[in-house]
């Protein structure tokens, strides 16, 4: 691990922004702060939009991609033993949604899916 | 919804608003006034439930919400406030759950639907986050953040054509480009920017950046978000002049100069290319006479000659002008054993010339020579105290010289200290640096570590007060309360390892589960900025929050404090008398009478603490109410000593509390999955400690602990008959030793011969051969004192064989003959030392 040089220019304990504190109390003032500023927002963005443009574009929201991550395109047949889902929930300490998907992934072999899980590295 | 008279109407309205201004006392006021007319009124018991679960009486919240649910199943009021309880219990599930029943009976709440939206990027479902942001959009559609929210949702869950599409739609919507001031708008373009660039079209994104990039505000990304692109696309011309113009703008910035030579295609690994770059570097230095890096970085891959004549002149200008840091900033060079015999070299050079020169000179140049001197001989004291250079004799000898020259400077006796630890004698190490943190009580940095050494040398107290010296005392839990209310986890790290050596469980346990708890802090402080980064339009310091969130528990420090906590449970689950408070694990070794003898004594020691505490409880109590960092009284810790967290039924389920993130995040952790092994097999979960097997093999080939582990783990197979079918099948598909019924003497013998000069390799041959047949016990004793002998041996190895020793069970005699070997080889060292 090297240190990351410092220029010749930089001492230590020279004048310096104070570091912030970051303490309960300066979380609730960032808080508080934050509250303030939240009404005025709606205002100052209000002058520079065109109400029309923006109910046409509204029309358009949804175009593309469509389907295209619900993943229903490789979904294969697989027949699932719910014996297996149980004896990999409690063996490999997987949800039931991940255990059902390990055994669809080896053509719901529960030994090949579970010799799989066990030698690939985290 | 339950209609209220008029009366009880606006009472309830001015209900919420005493919620909403957190003026709770007459808010429960006025709700109590609704239900002395309307007693099963749902709404108003809701926002009652709602002001007590503010006030901390979330019992008494849950019970009466449940009251109002059961009143009024139709109103959307008292599932919201359901879900808004769930939520400041951190159960998100049941909290969302709550909100989309709301969501059923007020589909056009924009409360609730916020609400919703902030716990659904707050548990990550991508997909619901973005249906919740479209229906906000839909709601308001002139706000810009709700487009640049459902931009973010897209982006998150890796769709970056949506993601842009919807930036540009807003964009196309605007009537005249925004004005150059409007950070919102500068901050968006870049956010577009780096969307297109992490789809991977680097060509777009660099044309897009060219549109963006004359108003954009924030230059200096700009400026380097191009140079990266063209360099990618292989622009070199052009890349080499942004690369430039940005050393122009911070010449001290490796990465730019990382750029710059790759986009003029040199490669450090190449000789051939070294003449060129040690000259674009020179050119860099010559431009400016205060520029560090350009002097550093030739360092780096200069090899041979001229090496050493840019050495020379590197140290010659750090030396002349004293820079304090210059050993830290050169010893990276040491990993290559011939540069190191070179700056040695030459730095034993100038403390002859010094010599030479003698006091004649001296008197004329005054102080400059003699900073020159105190430089170098500071700079031999480090190099000898370096662990690639080490001799701690030398070192001693220079720092002492140096001490002698400047008794005040509190800098040189912290190397002494340090020096002091590195013979293991963390007695005078702490004794040398509080010595060093008097010079200088002011400074503190020289008190932190002054702390930091104490704890080392197991003073849990003294580091405390040391500490305290730069804490807010006054607040609940005195100086420690502060520690833990500043998230102070280096301190509480070393405060629980220190507990651990001197095998105080509970603390420690209760330290590292406090580490455990600040970072479950620090995820959830992520809520308030899914709303508060889109209203201040930082969209893309954001994003790169949620994804350092994503993995935050690699850290080293919870990795430390997860590792010492899973070894407690382990201790715990191996002994379970140790939950008996005082008792001590080397009680086990001790014959009946002299343990019942120890034990009582442990017990007394015990009584005597609890009654101190008893004692100091009664004077807090006299003391006005302590209070928080944040104003509110602060509740009394239950179990000070961590009794409660030791006593646990069942460590092993306890520890998966730590080992799951530590697999999870530090797979590559290989003490990690040693632990993730020892846990799992003692939980009869074989499948999976054969997994960490295999991953702490594949990580490293020659583990010695993974050795060990894998013949325990063949010798316990025969006996698992419970194991279903499937398992055993499985064992014998991955785990070779199973397959073939190897003869594990033989192999554990050429496992031996494999390594006969390392310690830990050594040890872990010693201890399967005691495994395998007990009654070699007496050859692993003496095998064990001649690991002494070895030349690579560690301080840290030799204790580590003298836990073996407890295992084996070996006589008091037999481990004191070990002790006396050990003290005797490293004399300085606090841990073979007879207290």
């Amino acid at each position: 691990m090297a240190e990351e040089p410092q220029s010749s220019t930089v001492h230590d304990g020279a004048s310096d922004a104070p570091a912030p504190t970051g303490s309960a109390e300066d979380r609730k003032a960032a808080a508080a702060l934050s509250a303030l500023d939240a009404q005025d927002d709606e205002a100052s963005s209000k002058k520079n939009v065109d109400t029309k443009a923006l109910g046409e574009a509204m029309k358009n929201l949804s175009v593309d991609e469509k389907g295209k991550f619900g993943g229903e395109e490789k979904k294969k047949v697989v027949k699932v033993d719910a014996q297996d889902v149980s004896l990999l929930v409690a063996e490999l300490e997987l949800s039931k949604v991940k255990a059902t998907e390990l055994l669809r992934a080896h053509d719901g072999d529960a030994v090949k899916a579970m010799a799989a899980f066990v030698s690939t590295p985290a | 919804m339950q209609p209220l008279q008029s009366k009880e109407n606006s009472l309830f309205r001015s209900l919420v608003k005493f919620y909403e201004s957190k003026q709770y006392k007459k808010g429960l006021k006025a709700a109590d006034q609704i239900l002395r007319k309307v007693p099963n009124h749902g709404d108003t018991q809701a926002m009652k439930a709602l002001i007590l679960n503010s006030q901390g009486q979330s019992d008494e919240a849950f019970d009466l919400a449940r009251q109002a649910l059961k009143n009024d199943m139709k109103s959307h009021v008292c599932w919201h406030v359901y879900g808004l309880l769930y939520r400041s219990q951190k159960n998100y599930e049941e909290a969302a759950k709550a909100y989309k029943f709301a969501l059923r009976i007020e589909p056009d709440s924009q409360n609730i639907l916020r609400d919703l939206a902030l716990l659904q990027v707050q548990m990550r479902d991508y997909q619901g986050y973005i249906q919740s942001r479209k229906q906000m959009l839909q709601v308001r559609a002139s706000l810009r953040q709700n487009w640049t929210a459902l931009a973010v949702a897209h982006h998150l869950a890796g769709e970056y054509k949506s993601a842009e599409h919807i930036l540009k739609t807003y964009e196309d919507t605007l009537k005249t480009p925004p004005p150059k001031t409007d950070l919102e708008h500068s901050e968006a373009a870049l956010y577009k920017n780096t969307i297109i660039s992490e789809s991977g079209d680097t060509e777009r994104a660099l044309e897009h950046l060219e549109e963006i990039l004359k108003n954009n505000l924030d230059r200096t990304s700009v400026l380097e978000l191009r140079a990266k692109y063209l360099l990618e696309l292989g622009k070199n011309k052009e890349a080499e002049q942004a690369y430039r113009k940005l050393l122009g703008r911070n010449s001290e910035y490796r990465a730019y100069f990382d750029g710059l030579e790759k986009a003029l295609g040199l490669a450090r690994s190449d000789q051939v290319s070294h003449e060129e770059l040690l000259a674009l570097y020179d050119s860099y230095a010559e431009k400016n006479n205060r520029n560090d890096a350009s002097r550093r970085i030739p360092l780096d891959f200069l090899q041979g000659d001229a090496f050493r004549t840019a050495a020379d002149k590197y140290l010659r200008r750090m030396l002349n002008k004293g820079v304090p840091s210059l050993f830290p900033n050169i010893k990276s060079v040491y990993e290559d054993p011939a540069k190191k015999a070179i700056v040695e070299d030459l730095v034993l050079g100038y403390a002859s010339e010094k010599k030479m020169n003698g006091s004649a000179q001296g008197e004329v140049n005054g102080d400059a020579s003699d900073n020159f001197e105190k430089s170098v001989l500071y700079f031999l004291a480090q190099h000898y105290n370096y662990h690639l250079s080490r001799d701690l004799q030398k070192a001693v000898g220079y720092i002492n010289r140096l001490i002698k020259m400047d008794p005040k400077f509190p800098a040189y006796h912290q190397t002494k200290a340090r020096i002091y630890k590195h013979y293991g004698d963390t007695k005078t190490a702490a004794d040398i640096i509080n010595h060093a943190r008097e010079l200088d009580p002011k400074d503190r940095y020289i008190n932190t570590k002054c702390a930091k050494y104490q704890l080392r040398n197991n003073e849990n107290d003294v580091a405390l007060s040391t500490m305290s010296k730069f804490t807010r005392n006054e607040t609940a839990g005195g100086p420690l309360g502060d520690l833990h209310d500043m998230q102070c986890m280096w301190y509480l790290l070393e405060d629980g390892e220190a507990y651990l050596r001197q095998h105080n469980l509970g603390l420690a346990l209760k330290r590292f589960t406090t580490i455990s708890d600040i970072f479950d802090i620090w995820y959830d402080d992520q809520f308030d900025f899914h709303s508060f980064s889109l209203r201040k339009g930082q969209i893309r310091a954001y994003v790169d929050m949620i994804r350092w969130e994503d993995h935050l528990r690699d850290h080293p420090f919870f990795s430390r404090a997860a590792i010492s906590a899973v070894k407690i449970y382990l201790m715990l689950a191996d002994n379970p008398e140790l939950t008996t408070p005082g008792n001590k694990p080397e009680f086990g070794n001790l014959d009946p009478v002299e343990r019942k003898k120890a034990m009582k004594k442990a017990r007394k020691e015990h009584e005597r603490l609890e009654k101190a505490e008893a004692e100091k409880k009664a004077a807090a109590a006299k003391k006005p109410t302590a209070t928080g960092a944040d104003g509110e009284p602060k509740k009394e810790d239950p179990d000070p000593r961590g009794l409660k967290l030791i006593q646990t039924k069942e460590p092993l389920e306890m520890s998966l509390k730590f080992l799951r993130p530590l697999l999870e995040f530090s797979p590559k952790n290989i003490e990690a999955q040693n632990l993730g092994f020892e846990v799992h097999f003692r939980r009869k979960k074989y499948l999976l400690a054969l997994k960490c097997l295999l991953a702490a093999q594949a990580l490293d080939p020659e583990n010695p602990i993974a050795h060990e582990q894998a013949i325990r783990f063949h010798q316990a197979l025969p006996d698992i008959k419970d194991n279903p079918p499937k398992v055993s099948q499985v064992f014998k598909q991955v785990f070779d030793m199973f397959k073939s019924g190897t003869d594990l003497k033989a192999a554990n013998s050429t496992w031996l011969e494999k390594n006969p000069q390392s310690p830990p390799h050594l040890l872990s041959a010693y201890h399967v051969r005691f495994l395998l047949d007990d009654s070699i016990k007496a050859t692993n004793e003496s095998d064990i004192q001649k690991l002494l002998d070895l030349p690579s041996i560690t301080i840290e190895q030799a204790a580590a064989a003298f836990d073996y020793l407890n295992e084996w069970k070996s006589s008091e005699k037999v481990k004191n003959e070990y002790r006396e070997a050990a003290a005797k080889k490293w004399p300085e060292a606090t841990v073979f030392q007879v207290n």
